[in-house]
């Protein structure tokens, strides 16, 4: 068992070192140096061309022309002292950047794990509950079928239709543009209206995957004889279904959580870009169309990183909630 | 049964074993449709007339897509069936041209991928040792590797093209089907019939083709249409955040453009220029899905059990 744990790690440190290696390869593997090409934003602005002499000193300047591996270390070791670079259209350290706009995502994708997992958990209940009944067959049905839609064309109908259409909601942006709030209660009511339409989209999408989970692990655990030892003892339909059935179930219903923040973190682009949503996603967008490398480097890093700490999290809690696993 | 072999030659009973195998599908994929459920008819149906759309597009269309007819964002009327974008191109000649679009990349990759990953996930399980565990590595980085922002950040790199999204979209899709093709190929390499075929002398390349693969093939059949989905979504995502062609018309492409118009949301164009590819793209991706669960049913007698307690 601790060697699969030894490898699960490796695993993670693997696929950690691939994403770096990708992302320090990809702009070096593009045609041209940046110092090839000089451009003048402003009109008037003189278009400075370089000798070769001033490119080679650019060049040794920024320590492009030592070898590859040397410039990997460089790379590294400014990874681990947290400096990614800066950010041409924002021009301020990416770091910066993020560090910004990142409280929006965690808002969103935090709030709708907790939404989807307590109701996916309800209805799945609802569901297992009444299976064998018409309404589990539909309620299934509705929710497969649900599933297939990805995330950001659900929030393009949610928005459509909320905003657009009924004008409940706003359109873009997480807060009230320059709004005067009388107190932190009407300030937090602002962020929350504001995200609701995004984790109501998040929320959604990520809610099949929880209602089936719950609903098919409550089918296999109450087919199992500590139920019905339980009712055999007389216990009450409510106190078995609580204490014992549904205990036992919500034991990968923890685990999914966890990597459904994962998921979420990969999905929350479009769906920012939907909602014109702030968070990194948002800019990572931006970053896109203004082609601010160093930034759509960073955002992939944090998102990457993000996304192997919740597994690594998720493994690490699993073998705490549930003894069997840890033996 | 020996004598007969004899007498019919090689030739005779290769054109037999063909002809009969010719007759098996065509009996299969009609058997296998009669064992759908209405919802995956109605998938099937679908599909198809997503298909003769992109087939037809020149023939069910008045204009093409991308010439300007009309004038900026007329709404739907006799002269334009769904009206125009704000360039005064014909929308329902872009939503039939875009399926076209949809549809080869969904089919590119998950063929590509799914076949490719297939075959590669077969030889590795075949010949195991080295080549099978470095495999196995190589599939699980792929695996954990957050395939969309990474998606992003390629096609920023690389620059937007048909042949970069897919290419892109294969070198993070193989890893499944070669997985599933691995597992399956070490269960069925143990069978006592394959045994017997490597002892009268089967070489390694008649066993993978005449014995496993055929096993295989209907697991990677049903994966194939899970990828198509998963490439249509992905494409749909790349364009809608403006890294498409942006020389071809997709509907991922059509939605970007809708959305990147300002003011969208405060007139009513976004009626006739966002709904229409926003309702094929779903209308596709269910059909598909549709289809998905219903051979998954069909193939794997197992799941019919599971389903009834």
């Amino acid at each position: 068992m601790a060697n699969d744990r030894n490898s699960f790690v490796f695993r993670l440190l693997l696929t950690l070192f691939v994403i770096l290696v990708i992302n320090f390869f990809l702009p070096r593997m593009m045609p041209g140096d940046p110092f090839s090409t000089t451009s003048a934003d402003e009109v008037g602005e003189e278009i400075i061309v370089m000798t070769e002499e001033q490119r080679l000193y650019y060049m040794n300047y920024y320590g492009l022309d030592r070898p590859l591996h040397e410039q990997f270390l460089v790379y590294m070791k400014n990874l681990m002292t947290g400096d990614l670079g800066r950010s041409i259209y924002y021009k301020m350290p990416v770091s910066d950047v993020i560090i910004l706009h990142l409280p929006w995502t965690m808002l969103i994708v935090l709030g709708s794990t907790v939404i989807s997992t307590i109701f996916g958990v309800f209805l799945g209940t609802l569901s297992a509950k009444n299976r064998k009944k018409g309404s589990d067959r539909i309620m299934m049905t509705g929710m497969i079928a649900f599933a297939e839609i990805p995330s950001f064309l659900l929030g393009l109908i949610l928005l459509l239709f909320f905003s657009a259409y009924l004008r409940l909601f706003p359109l873009a942006g997480a807060i009230t543009s320059f709004a005067d709030y009388s107190g932190p209660a009407e300030h937090t009511w602002d962020i929350l209206y504001h995200a609701f339409l995004p984790i109501v989209t998040l929320s959604l999408s990520q809610l099949t995957g929880v209602y089936l989970l719950t609903r098919n692990t409550l089918i296999t655990v109450t087919t199992k004889d500590y139920i019905r030892t339980a009712r055999a003892k007389g216990l009450g339909e409510k106190t078995v279904w609580t204490r014992h059935a549904l205990r036992n179930a919500l034991l990968p219903v923890v685990t999914r959580a966890g990597f459904m923040i994962g998921i979420m973190m990969g999905g929350v682009v479009l769906v920012e870009s939907v909602f014109s949503y702030p968070g990194i996603g948002m800019i990572l967008r931006c970053a896109v169309v203004g082609r601010d490398y160093p930034l759509i480097q960073g955002i992939l890093l944090v998102i990457a990183v993000s996304i192997l700490i919740c597994n690594l999290l998720v493994d690490k809690i699993y073998s705490k909630l549930d003894p069997r696993v840890a033996i | 049964m020996i004598k007969n072999v004899n007498v019919f030659g090689y030739a005779g009973i290769l054109s037999y074993i063909q002809a009969l195998n010719i007759n098996i599908i065509v009996s299969s994929i009609v058997t296998t449709f009669s064992k759908f459920s209405t919802e995956g008819k109605i998938g099937v149906l679908g599909i198809i007339c997503v298909i003769l759309m992109a087939v037809f597009a020149p023939v069910i269309t008045l204009y093409p897509p991308q010439k300007i007819t009309g004038d900026s964002l007329e709404a739907p009327g006799p002269a334009h069936i769904l009206g125009t974008d704000e360039l005064g191109m014909d929308i329902w000649s872009q939503i039939c041209y875009g399926a076209r679009m949809s549809l080869t990349i969904g089919l590119a990759v998950a063929f590509v991928s799914g076949f490719g990953g297939g075959a590669i996930g077969i030889l590795a399980g075949y010949m195991g040792g080295h080549i099978d565990q470095g495999l196995m590595r190589t599939i699980d980085v792929t695996m954990a590797l957050p395939s969309f922002p990474l998606l992003i950040v390629i096609s920023a790199f690389l620059g937007p093209s048909i042949l970069n999204v897919v290419l892109i979209l294969i070198l993070f899709s193989w890893a499944k089907p070669a997985r599933i093709a691995r597992s399956q190929t070490l269960a069925i390499k143990k069978n006592n019939y394959i045994i017997a075929a490597q002892n009268y002398g089967a070489k390694p390349f008649y066993v993978l083709w005449k014995h496993i693969f055929p096993e295989v093939m209907p697991v990677l059949f049903v994966l194939v249409i899970g990828i198509s989905s998963h490439a249509i979504i992905a494409e749909a995502g790349l364009a809608f955040l403006g890294l498409g062609d942006p020389t071809s018309k997709s509907w991922g492409m059509m939605l970007n453009s809708a959305t990147g118009f300002s003011s969208i949301y405060f007139t009513p164009y976004w009626q006739w220029w966002l709904l229409p590819p926003l309702f094929m793209l779903i209308f596709l991706l269910l059909c598909l899905a549709f289809i998905s669960r219903d051979m998954e049913r069909i193939l794997d007698p197992k799941l019919k059990i599971k389903k009834g307690f």
